[in-house]
């Protein structure tokens, strides 16, 4: 199980058989006889091993659930998930619940987003990492503890001998979350999912994670899904980026591709609308108008309608497809960016852009 | 730098850390603003940035005297507010007012957006330059008002009878700066005002800050963690490190040429959201946490972390602010000479960029 993969630069998708393959993933939360909110609806993609995806949206756009449903961590009642994961030759969905936990911790491992809340803190760091390594690899004591020491000295947690016997609330929030990856790498998954590991974090912590994470990532030969709303976060880390909006993933592209070039009118969006470190300060911002919960459902148009400046009634139809645009680039819009106004690299603001004040409908 | 609408000098605020059972003991202090100064000229944007627990948000409500300061003084169109009590103290409201950050907390989830908005009214009563369009006070005026503020924030009418928990985040935020500007005052402190919203929401209400500053030519103090909200709002920004200012420069010049070494890791530890730069930049990355502001470091405070620290110096001498260039200040003793590329970091700080071969576009974007 520790077969080691030579990191993969570039996304070149298709080009080996992915680890892990979600086809059609949907995920309706509601109770039996009344109409349920979609929270995911209808995404898939692949992630080859070593591979390095990146899933962004905003809140509400369904990445969260997306990953939960992966790892079989959605509650039984009141949920619905359909379509499949296909790992390893199996639908981890169907998996039963015993069989979920021989995968889990072992094959798939997650990192999530607040290490306070999902550290337990009545039980010191050293047995949370152990805990897996006891489960999964039948490590005696003494070997565990050893393993684990090493572990945490590897996520950059210094004096690891003494931290090991130490409570989560005695660790500050950095060193938390370089724990709880300490947890997940235990057993040398082949797949992390990382849930908005550095949200908590102060940026210069937030840079040390990252970087911890990328190396990590790249020597065990893990593939990792990394989910987050940070742009920035997934312009360096990534090697093929998901933007997802209202359940559905509107575009894929290979990272550089996306930035240089992004055709879905809220990717294009987004990137207008973030105050940038190296942009021109004078340039006013973009905001996209309305709220991300002004949306309709992708079974009547495009959820993102209600708040493009480029919507036409041809948008107001069904069950939008995403369409190949540029090899490796799908989009799912009517007018997709770009078009007209090629070269336009990141943040840049494309053609027919006019800046009027924001207004939110309520 | 004539006419400053509000001044700090060696402003420190000071939490007492107590212990004891029976009787309580006072065993040391948070040292959370300690001896910062700052000049914010009027109608100007003044940015605080820093990491959580550098005491960016204490000075804020310091400068405002929500929290108690310990010594220095704030002086506030001219006048030291530092001692100023009961009346007096409640009449400066009126013409300083917060932002808050969290707009669901900061609002009453049983008050209607009419009795938010009027209640500065009724307490201090419409400003003198509103009389002549809504009349004396009166709680028709003050309706009137009201409405009118609430369009100017972008929201309807219809929005005064409704409860915080009817709107979004960033509708509610809108209402949070409505409240503020309803007195007209002069000087606003907005305390981390776009963290809590989404991404597509935020430049929303930046836009709206900025439109509110030129109309009524207003002052603002952004505390915020995020540098690159921070620079697009700001024409002077302060970075705070462990209670103190450790680099003050004009927005533009900070992102071109920082100087302390704090601000170098800070900026270059902040995600690019451009694969382009994001691979061509080398990294400088910091080691560890930020220390206690119980027990700050000796001498410079940033010396523990310090990818360029000294064997001399940094750890015994505590480095003043100092301006080395016109509107550029900085606490560091080597300040010109690592400006000058005579001290390199310590290599295992650098973090070397990923590749240079660039795919698909030249580096020109990274500056």
């Amino acid at each position: 199980m520790t077969t080691t993969y030579p990191g993969v630069d570039e996304a070149s998708p298709g080009s080996r058989t992915p680890l892990l393959s979600v086809r059609d993933l949907r995920v309706t939360f509601g109770r039996r006889g009344q109409t349920g909110f979609r929270a995911v609806d209808g995404v898939s993609f692949d992630i080859s091993p070593g591979e390095v995806i990146g899933l962004v949206g905003e809140s509400g756009s369904g990445k969260s659930v997306t990953s939960m449903a992966i790892m079989g961590l959605l509650p039984t009642r009141g949920v619905r998930v359909e379509g499949e994961a296909l790992y390893d030759g199996r639908n981890l969905l169907d998996l039963s619940q015993r069989e979920l936990c021989r995968v889990r911790g072992s094959q798939l491992a997650m990192v999530f987003q607040d290490p306070m809340s999902s550290l337990n803190p009545v039980v010191t760091v050293g047995t949370q990492v152990t805990e897996v390594l006891h489960a999964h690899q039948k490590l005696s004591r003494a070997d565990a503890k050893a393993e684990a020491i090493d572990l945490l000295r590897r996520c950059g947690i210094p004096d690891p001998g003494r931290r090991f016997g130490e409570y989560p609330h005695q660790l500050s929030g950095g060193m938390r979350q370089r724990a709880l990856i300490a947890t997940a790498l235990a057993c040398k998954p082949k797949l992390l999912i990382c849930d908005e590991p550095t949200t908590a974090l102060d940026v210069t912590i937030q840079a040390q994670v990252l970087e911890l994470l990328a190396e990590l990532v790249s020597s065990l030969g893990t593939a990792m899904v990394m989910i987050t709303h940070d742009l920035g976060v997934v312009a360096g880390l990534c090697d093929r980026v998901n933007v997802m909006y209202a359940g559905r993933i509107v575009e894929q592209a290979p990272r550089r591709e996306l930035f240089a070039h992004p055709r879905h009118r809220y990717t294009e969006g987004l990137l207008n609308s973030i105050p940038r470190l190296d942009g021109d300060r004078d340039e006013p911002l973009h905001p996209i108008p309305g709220t991300p919960r002004d949306t309709i459902g992708w079974e009547k148009a495009c959820a993102f309608a209600p708040r493009c400046r480029h919507a036409t009634d041809e948008c107001l139809r069904p069950d939008l497809e995403l369409r190949q645009l540029a090899p490796h680039h799908d989009v799912r819009c009517v007018h997709p960016a770009g078009a007209a106004s090629s070269g336009a690299t990141g943040g840049a603001s494309a053609a027919g852009r006019s800046p009027e004040p924001p207004k939110e409908r309520s | 730098m004539t006419d400053n609408l509000l001044e700090a000098a060696g402003l420190m605020v000071h939490y007492p850390i107590r212990s004891g059972m029976v009787v309580n003991r006072t065993i040391g202090h948070v040292k959370a603003v300690d001896g910062v100064d700052l000049a914010v000229p009027r109608g100007s944007t003044y940015g605080l940035v820093g990491e959580s627990g550098c005491g960016k948000s204490t000075l804020g409500r310091a400068l405002l005297r929500l929290e108690d300061i310990t010594a220095g003084t704030v002086t506030f169109q001219g006048r030291d507010i530092t001692k100023l009590r009961g009346e007096e103290l409640r009449k400066l409201r009126r013409h300083a007012q917060m932002v808050f950050q969290d707009p669901m907390a900061s609002l009453d989830p049983r008050q209607s957006v009419q009795s938010m908005l009027t209640e500065p009214l009724r307490v201090h009563g419409l400003a003198e330059s509103d009389r002549a369009e809504f009349g004396k006070n009166s709680a028709k005026a003050h309706a009137a008002k009201a409405a009118s503020m609430l369009e100017l924030v972008g929201l309807p009418r219809s929005a005064l009878g409704k409860y915080p928990h009817e709107f979004s985040g960033g509708q509610r935020q809108r209402i949070g700066i409505a409240r503020a500007m309803i007195l007209n005052p002069e000087l606003v402190i907005a305390d981390e005002p776009v963290s809590a919203l989404d991404v597509s929401v935020q430049a929303q209400v930046l836009n709206l800050l900025s439109d509110l500053q030129d109309r009524f030519g207003l002052t603002y103090v952004v505390v915020a963690h995020d540098l690159a909200v921070v620079r697009h709002i700001s024409d002077t920004i302060g970075v705070m490190y462990l209670g103190r200012m450790v680099e003050e420069a004009p927005a533009d010049d900070l992102y071109r040429e920082p100087l302390h070494p704090y601000t170098t890791s800070l900026l270059s530890a902040i995600p690019v959201p451009d694969p382009v730069v994001e691979d061509a930049r080398e990294r400088v990355l910091l080691d560890g946490d930020l220390p206690s502001p119980a027990n700050p470091p000796s001498g410079c405070r940033f010396h523990t972390r310090c990818p360029w620290r000294r064997d001399e110096l940094c750890a015994t001498e505590d480095p003043p602010l100092r301006e080395i260039a016109p509107g550029r200040r900085v606490a560091c003793h080597w300040a010109e000479t690592i400006a000058a590329g005579r001290i390199e970091p310590h290599a295992a700080a650098v973090v070397p960029a990923k590749d240079a071969e660039g795919a698909g576009g030249s580096a020109t974007a990274a500056d």
